[in-house]
């Protein structure tokens, strides 16, 4: 089963955490993300970049309406996640609770839906398990010493 | 560049989903997922199980403290996502303003981190 692990931080903890060296945060994410893909378990990692940055897209109104800044305060958005394999929910707590993180962050965990989630027999979850295969194809062929010919 | 459109609800909007039908609400993801396939821009999406049955670890105990639940009221939380790959903000607008979502949803965009922001 796979499960999100997604950051959350409080304004103290972001404050914090601008305040630590930038070669130190990258050498302490990048030995927690090591330890991972060596135990076989990471799936995917992004970072955000920041909420100020972002945008809200809106579907009260239609057409929908798009406005330019960050979603809510702090504690409501999230800067980055990753997505692990696991055999359990505990096991996904274990690797939650290694993460390099200090006082007022935080990480919430929750299972990605898989196809056991869905019916197995409709149309549109069938095509999706057809795209989600074309991905994974692509994604191989584009990796270091895939097949792309 | 790549964007995360990152789903909202509020406490309304979340329970008129659990309510609408489901073989109709597939069809209209499916429809909208399968569009940005066709389209290359779809890098990656999932689906989160329902935000009761996660959990919070918090890094304010040493060691972190794990609790059983919700990390917030349901507006602070996202369900799901999607990761597309397009030449613009303006496409990403695009992309997003044509999701299947209803009053009371909201997607949030934010730009994936890529290797030259870590050139800094």
């Amino acid at each position: 089963m796979q499960y999100m692990l997604i950051m959350r931080a409080d304004d103290d903890a972001v404050a914090t955490y601008r305040e630590i060296p930038f070669e130190q945060v990258i050498e302490a994410m990048g030995k927690y993300n090591e330890s991972m893909m060596e135990a076989g378990v990471l799936i995917a990692g992004e970072g955000l970049s920041d909420a100020s940055e972002g945008f809200v897209v809106d579907f009260s109104a239609d057409p929908p309406l798009v406005t330019d800044g960050p979603y809510g305060e702090t504690k409501e958005l999230f800067n980055g996640f990753w997505i692990l394999e696991v055999s359990s929910k505990e096991e996904a707590a274990e690797w939650a609770s290694r993460c390099p993180l200090g006082p007022g962050a935080k990480l919430e965990v929750r299972r990605v839906t898989g196809p056991e989630d869905f019916p197995a027999d409709n149309e549109w979850v069938q095509k999706e398990e057809g795209w989600r295969e074309e991905q994974a194809a692509r994604k191989a062929a584009d990796a270091p010493g895939g097949v792309a010919g | 560049m790549q964007f995360m459109l990152i789903m909202r609800d509020e406490d309304a909007a979340a329970v008129e989903r659990r309510d609408a039908p489901f073989e109709a609400m597939l069809e209209r993801m499916g429809r909208y997922n399968r569009a940005m396939a066709d389209a290359g821009v779809l890098v990656s999406a999932q689906g989160l199980a329902s935000p009761g049955t996660g959990i919070v670890v918090d890094f304010s105990a040493d060691p972190p403290l794990v609790t059983d639940g919700p990390y917030g009221e349901t507006k602070e939380l996202c369900n799901g996502f999607w990761v597309i790959d397009v030449p613009s903000r303006d496409a990403a607008v695009e992309w997003a303003s044509r999701a299947p979502l209803g009053p009371g949803t909201k997607l949030e965009l934010r730009r994936v981190h890529g290797e030259e922001d870590l050139r800094r």
